[in-house]
């Protein structure tokens, strides 16, 4: 705890975790443990799944960090990436009930605010930006990304043809690339005159 | 046809929505078409911003004691660097390492429909850098007199520096890089510096108990240097 690595950025502390260091995992799992238990939590439906899930991804990152440098990528999307990963693979070994309401989630605790408004505003941004998807791609994505449902399971239940799906997702995931991309703009501009002064 | 078929799977990919031998045909595809792997890279990142769509309750404590106990009774299979080092190098590493954050926000927010052959200047380079700091054979050093860290191999004793903001050297003039060991200084290299992410190869191999030193030469370089070091590393072990 003695090293203060909080400045570092998620990509420093992953060339860290290259390097075996247990403390920039902390870092990391500190910054990330969250979100991806909330990611977790909302695929698998079951909290000790979900638990399963972070600790198989977090420890994917603990092994496989070194190969991470090669990729063209934030370190954030990444760890969110293979966590999402042993989420879906955990889901569908297990084959719950899918995509259904989850029946509680433990309000959160409001002891962190800074981190609360954080993840508050990051969802608050994702919501607004799928609200503005045409429905059936909204529903193609969510299905996929946190029902966990393959491209030919989607089709099967919702009754379109595989292509149909495929062009759906691809459409959908497009759209919302555009839309995140513009409001960082906007962002952007907003806070520039802030900065400066 | 198909190959546009194959394309439009990138978005699949990234959701995790191929199994079995889609997602095998697929992959074999991704290591061969560079066009995918860059859509599967823009659309990781724009699914991975779907992960904020949770409820994120706060895990339970233990969750976090487990992975860190298991990662570190995994830890025999990766090279551990001596701890010792990092005491004084983090700090200039954080440096780097705010450098290449910035550079990794910048793509993000210049965006995604961007050419990437634009970006892959930059990108090189921050690569470089973060290559450079996660080779697990190197040694880190700080530096004092600029943001970064002296890199050096510990078997070849080649070494790099890496330089996070470091202005342009001044009109006919160019920093040069030394080799300080006792009282001798060997010319390791010239450069201008002037991009987020310098990355210096030096020239001659770093021994034991060397130091590395860089200084404002007149342009084309010097034999001996002329000036005080404005940035020196710490001794190389």
């Amino acid at each position: 705890m003695a090293r203060g690595l909080a400045h570092l950025s998620d990509e420093a502390l992953v060339a860290l975790v290259a390097r075996a260091d247990e403390d920039a995992l902390a870092e990391l799992y500190d910054r990330f443990g969250r979100v991806a238990y909330g990611l977790a939590l909302r695929i698998v439906r079951d909290p000790a799944l979900a638990e399963d899930a972070v600790q198989e991804g977090f420890l994917a990152v603990w092994r496989s960090s070194a190969r991470f440098v090669a990729e063209r990528a934030k370190a954030s999307t990444w760890i969110l990436t293979l966590i999402h990963r042993r989420a879906v693979d955990l889901v569908r070994r297990e084959q719950p009930r899918r995509a259904e309401p989850l029946e509680e989630v433990p309000p959160p605790s409001g002891d962190d605010t800074e981190e609360e408004a954080w993840l508050r505003l990051r969802r608050t941004r994702v919501q607004e930006a799928l609200k503005k998807l045409p429905d059936k791609q909204r529903e193609a994505l969510e299905l996929a990304y946190y029902g966990g449902f393959t491209q030919s399971e989607l089709a099967d239940r919702l009754g379109e043809p595989l292509g149909t799906i495929k062009s759906r997702m691809f459409a959908g995931l497009a759209s919302l690339r555009e839309l995140l991309a513009e409001e960082d703009y906007e962002e952007e501009r907003w806070k520039e005159p802030r900065s400066t002064s | 046809m198909e190959r546009a078929e194959i394309h439009e799977l990138s978005a699949a990919y990234a959701l995790d929505a191929l199994e079995g031998d889609e997602l095998e045909a697929f992959e074999e595809h991704l290591a061969r078409c560079a066009e995918c792997r860059e859509n599967v890279a823009t659309f990781q990142r724009v699914a991975a911003e779907l992960a904020y769509d949770v409820d994120a309750p706060t895990p339970p404590p233990a969750l976090r004691d487990r992975i860190l106990d298991q990662a570190a009774a995994e830890r025999p299979k990766v090279v551990q660097l001596p701890r010792r080092r990092w005491a004084f190098p983090v700090a200039a590493t954080a440096a780097v390492a705010a450098g290449i954050a910035a550079l990794a926000l910048a793509f993000w927010a210049a965006d995604l429909s961007q050419q990437v052959d634009e970006l892959q200047a930059d990108q090189h380079r921050a690569n470089e850098a973060l290559i450079a700091l996660t080779d697990p054979s190197a040694s880190l050093f700080a530096l004092e007199g600029a943001n970064g860290v002296l890199v050096v191999d510990e078997e070849s004793g080649e070494g790099k520096l890496v330089i996070s903001g470091l202005e342009s050297a001044p009109a006919e003039k160019t920093y040069e890089a030394w080799v300080i060991e006792g009282e001798t200084a060997t010319a390791a290299g010239l450069f201008t510096g002037g991009d987020d992410q310098t990355v210096v190869p030096l020239n001659v191999p770093v021994p034991e108990g060397a130091i590395v030193a860089v200084t404002v030469e007149q342009a084309g370089g010097v034999e001996q240097p002329t000036q005080t070091p404005f940035i020196t590393s710490e001794e190389a072990t």
